[in-house]
């Protein structure tokens, strides 16, 4: 008992510690490969990290024996212990000079052709089977974190470990806007606002966060669509008729209807997955074409 | 020698080591391989993590402890996080939840972390306080505790001294902490198997007898 009165506040952490605002990004001078690091600080206590973090970092690192084309490259972890409560997990990543949102900015007047857009989704598709098919979900696809190389390759990031935590609700889909359960099938809702905004190049408007909007464009659900497990019932909203896709996406061909219609499909079950959207016919068509572009 | 599930060449094993308790013989006990030296682990451990961490900075020539480039292969170069994709910004993560490491307002305090950990493990294995406290409002916590099988023992005491010790001035960290240590604290096995191979009352038990 004696020493109770000794418990006084004591430094527990350095919040405020190092330069951020900056990123380290490197050369490799015999190679010519970049890299970048991204440090992710993790709290901990005498075990040392969190058992979840170490699981994601070993996820990450299975998932790295695939070199899959369209998943960033994480090179190596480094962890560093910054004081008893604090463990600072360093992630070297290859690092690409931009981002999907910068190249969507930057596109030309005139917007991506349709080669082009058709490419940049096959290959995002691509890297999202892979995801889904090692039973990792993202959860957060959003053109800031949907690398694209000089070269035009995809690559996603920001999974597991690298996850910053996001409030962009723009491309969450209706069942985690209810708050109902959801699974690999937010992924593929997220993969369709970004399908619709690389026609529009600006944030899909059919996805913004808030539910009713996004409803004023798929329409309302029908009673069994409906999720039974929500708090919010559907006669909360207004019943809305679907307005047609190509008045929001104006330039989207046929095909492209069909499948951004089954990936902004209101019920996750009914969801297409990302395997069977990758052979939807919209990516059969001119596949000659894509194959030359890349 | 019935009542321990081993395969026979296992056990020889285990006496030839002389890891093996074979004082004692009770009905309860996991620790099938000895009690472990943990100041040696420890530094076995501490050992070895400075290794890995050499091998690092020399693999990247980065000194990630401080955070400085150093001279090798690659060549580093510090940008602006606006020069390159949001992904690569740092970030803190703190349970289940990351944010993004650049604004330094965001959680201030979100470290509602571990006051100290040295002086609370003091306070874990110290000796059981003599003076009872009968009300328990931190019963919450003890059940998970409890839940968890193993150091429900000497935590109890330590969990009635926290509050007491605390009363003047108990932060919500206080609980925050402990349950976190508390549930993925392996260290105590050791010792509270020892202890209850003292009484014969079953682990879970022993706390509820302790509350009356």
């Amino acid at each position: 008992m004696a020493q109770t009165s000794s418990i006084h506040y004591e430094p527990v952490a350095e919040i405020g510690g190092g330069a951020y605002g900056t990123v380290y990004k490197a050369r490799n001078t015999e190679s010519g490969q970049f890299v970048a690091l991204k440090s992710v600080r993790v709290q901990t206590d005498q075990n040392g990290l969190p058992i979840s973090t170490v699981r994601e970092v070993a996820l990450l690192r299975r998932l790295e024996q695939f070199d899959h084309p369209n998943v960033v490259r994480l090179m190596d972890v480094c962890a560093t212990q910054r004081s008893d409560q604090e463990t600072k997990v360093t992630l070297v990543f290859e690092h690409v000079d931009q981002d999907l949102k910068t190249y969507l900015e930057k596109a030309p007047p005139a917007g991506l052709s349709q080669e082009c857009i058709k490419d940049m989704m096959k290959q995002l598709l691509c890297g999202l089977v892979f995801l889904h098919s090692n039973c990792v979900i993202h959860r957060d696809l959003k053109p800031e974190n949907i690398l694209v190389t000089s070269q035009g390759q995809i690559k996603l990031a920001d999974f597991g470990l690298a996850r910053i935590y996001s409030l962009t609700l723009w491309y969450r889909p209706p069942e985690v806007l209810l708050q109902s359960s959801y699974a690999s099938p937010v992924d593929v809702w997220s993969t369709g606002c970004i399908f619709a905004e690389m026609f529009r190049r600006n944030r899909c408007t059919n996805c913004v966060p808030s539910f009713p909007t996004c409803l004023s464009v798929i329409g309302l659900p029908s009673e069994e669509e409906w999720p039974s497990n929500v708090t919010l019932s559907r006669k909360t909203f207004r019943p809305v008729p679907p307005r047609p896709i190509t008045e929001v996406v104006p330039e989207i061909d046929s095909q492209g209807v069909q499948l951004l219609l089954k990936m902004l499909t209101f019920d996750p079950f009914e969801r297409i997955s990302a395997v069977n959207a990758l052979e939807h016919q919209y990516f059969k068509d001119e596949e000659t074409a894509t194959e030359t572009t890349k | 020698m019935s009542n321990v599930q081993l395969s026979s060449s296992a056990l020889e094993r285990l006496v030839a080591r002389r890891t093996f308790p074979l004082q004692k013989r009770t009905s309860v006990c996991r620790n099938l391989f000895g009690s472990v030296d943990h100041d040696e682990l420890h530094r076995e451990m501490k050992d070895k993590l400075r290794e890995i961490s050499e091998r690092d900075q020399e693999r990247w020539n980065f000194n990630f402890e401080v955070n400085s480039p150093l001279d090798g292969v690659y060549e580093w170069k510090e940008v602006s996080v606006d020069e390159t994709p949001a992904f690569y910004q740092d970030s803190v993560q703190s349970g289940r939840t990351r944010v993004p490491a650049t604004p330094v307002k965001r959680r201030p305090v979100e470290e509602p972390v571990l006051p100290d950990t040295p002086r609370l493990m003091e306070r874990l294995s110290a000796p059981e306080s003599s003076a009872p406290c009968t009300t328990e409002v931190n019963q919450e916590n003890r059940k998970d505790k409890l839940n968890s099988g193993k150091q429900a023992l000497r935590r109890v005491p330590s969990v009635k001294r926290k509050r007491t010790d605390t009363t003047d001035h108990t932060h919500i960290t206080d609980f925050f902490v402990k349950r976190k240590k508390v549930v993925d604290r392996k260290v105590a096995d050791a010792s509270s198997c020892h202890q209850s191979t003292k009484s014969p009352i079953p682990l879970e038990q022993t706390p509820r007898k302790r509350i009356r």
